[in-house]
């Protein structure tokens, strides 16, 4: 049972990695590439904290309460700390870059009156090439 | 039924027949213990740190380095969204009503409700799950709430614009630059926790420099995502008289 | 052990789906709605995977931050795509 929740985990992030990969490359509208990209992003952070989880139960995460002996229970049934504090630097880090696309979406509504990928870079070539 | 809904279908039941399907050829074991590492950190965190928290003695205390590098890059977005946004004549806009009186109290309760947990996630951060960002961001959400119901205008009348908060947000980075170099007076190296910061403060636990780095991150994370959400409010007929060169 | 398994595919599944309806709306509204329905679903996932530091910090980033500057963005650009 628990080697079948395993497998499914996999090929369904495997699937919305694909279906975001297929949304940045195949839509035409600058808006929809970027809801992709997060949701590429946040699907490649849920498979990097599978990493660090354990089928067993129960599994409690890795904070001490303040009971004696602890410690023997929490190496047993703890799940692990170190990809979580990557994960919290990467959701950082994407913010920034994505609220920095964000202004560079509606500047570029500004300068050529549209948001479709290709019209939008005709335009801005026919700019560059009159002067 | 349309095409993307069949689609869907299709889709579903391909997955969960090819996970059935290598489950039974390949039989593969699920994983049922943590790594070395992981078991490494578990066990010596609360002595090495005094926090009996791991993954907040991580991000500040093992990779602390990590973290303020992260923050920088955090006000580097926050400068160049402000550099796409800047106006040559000062901003007054026409509306300043509102919403109606019932939609503003409900908005002050709500506030008041969310700034109380906010701080509770942020200050408590050495002892239970979340820390300086969580909170931050609750705090930021609060500002995205303000601004429709009472409008920019008396937002700005009131003196808080965005630059000043960009300017809170500057001061609360070099506070917690300050906690992180300040060990470095004293011959150690920068971003040392136990060595340096005391453990308890008046009985309490206080964990070193963890809580002050929590503090400051909470105070720098929600003046900036405000500063955001206060320039992103501006109206567009601004930037179109700007890029159209308006005398 | 059984109600964790149950409550892991249930929410690995709704996900699928949320993210399919997201990718191929022409609705740009409607996509962002799609988009903070899937970060729901992934903040369940995340806090049934023992994480809830991350939980926490992705619910308020995925599902506040995110929503709100797309919808400022879609306000000053166009709704409908193409």
């Amino acid at each position: 049972m628990e080697s079948f929740v395993y497998v499914l985990f996999i090929v369904v992030l495997a699937v919305n990695a694909l279906i975001a990969i297929y949304g940045i490359v195949y839509r035409r509208s600058l808006t929809k590439k970027l809801i992709s990209l997060t949701i590429l992003s946040d699907t490649v952070f849920v498979a990097i904290i599978l990493v660090g989880f354990i089928f067993k139960y129960p599994v409690v995460p890795p904070v001490y309460s303040g009971v004696e002996s602890e410690e023997a229970f929490l190496l047993e049934h703890a799940s692990d700390p170190l990809p979580q504090a990557l994960v919290l630097t990467g959701i950082v880090i994407g913010l920034a870059v994505n609220a920095l696309i964000a202004f560079g979406i509606i500047q570029v509504y500004r300068l050529t009156g549209t948001t479709d990928a290709k019209r939008a870079i005709k335009a801005l070539i026919e700019e560059v090439m009159e002067e | 039924m349309s095409t993307r809904v069949v689609v869907l279908i299709v889709l579903l039941a391909g997955v969960v027949l090819s996970a059935i399907t290598v489950t039974l050829l390949l039989k593969p074991e699920a994983p049922v213990s943590v790594r070395d590492l992981g078991k490494h950190y578990i066990n010596y965190t609360r002595h090495n740190t005094s926090s009996p928290e791991a993954v907040t003695a991580i991000v500040w205390d093992y990779r602390g380095l990590d973290t303020i590098y992260e923050t920088v890059v955090l006000y580097m977005a926050i400068i160049g969204g402000l550099a796409l946004s800047t106006t040559t004549r000062k901003i007054v806009l026409k509306t300043r009503i509102g919403l109606t009186s019932i939609a503003k109290t409900a908005t002050r309760i709500i506030v008041l409700l969310i700034a109380t947990i906010a701080a509770s996630i942020a200050l408590h951060g050495h002892l239970t799950p979340g820390g300086g960002f969580p909170g931050g961001s609750a705090l930021a959400i609060t500002a995205m709430l303000i601004i429709p119901v009472y409008t920019l205008q008396s937002l700005l009348d009131q003196g808080v614009s965005s630059t000043r908060l960009i300017a809170v947000r500057g001061l609360a980075l070099t506070a917690l630059g300050l906690v992180a170099v300040l060990p470095v007076f004293r011959g150690l190296e920068a971003v040392t926790n136990l060595k340096f910061y005391p453990s308890h403060i008046a009985g309490m636990l206080i964990s070193g420099s963890l809580w002050f780095y929590n503090l400051f991150e909470f105070l720098a994370v929600a003046s900036g995502f405000a500063a955001v959400a206060l320039y992103l409010s501006i109206p567009e007929e601004i930037y179109r008289e700007e890029i159209g060169g308006v005398e | 052990m059984i109600v964790t398994l149950i409550v892991l595919t249930l929410a690995l599944l709704l996900s699928l789906v949320f993210i399919y309806f997201a990718v191929t709306e022409k609705d740009l509204l409607k996509a962002v709605v799609f988009s903070a329905g899937q970060s729901v679903c992934y903040a369940i996932l995340l806090h049934t995977m023992a994480a809830p530091d991350i939980a926490m910090t992705y619910l308020a980033v995925s599902v506040g931050l995110y929503s709100a500057l797309l919808v400022f963005v879609i306000s000053k650009t166009e709704r409908y795509e193409v």
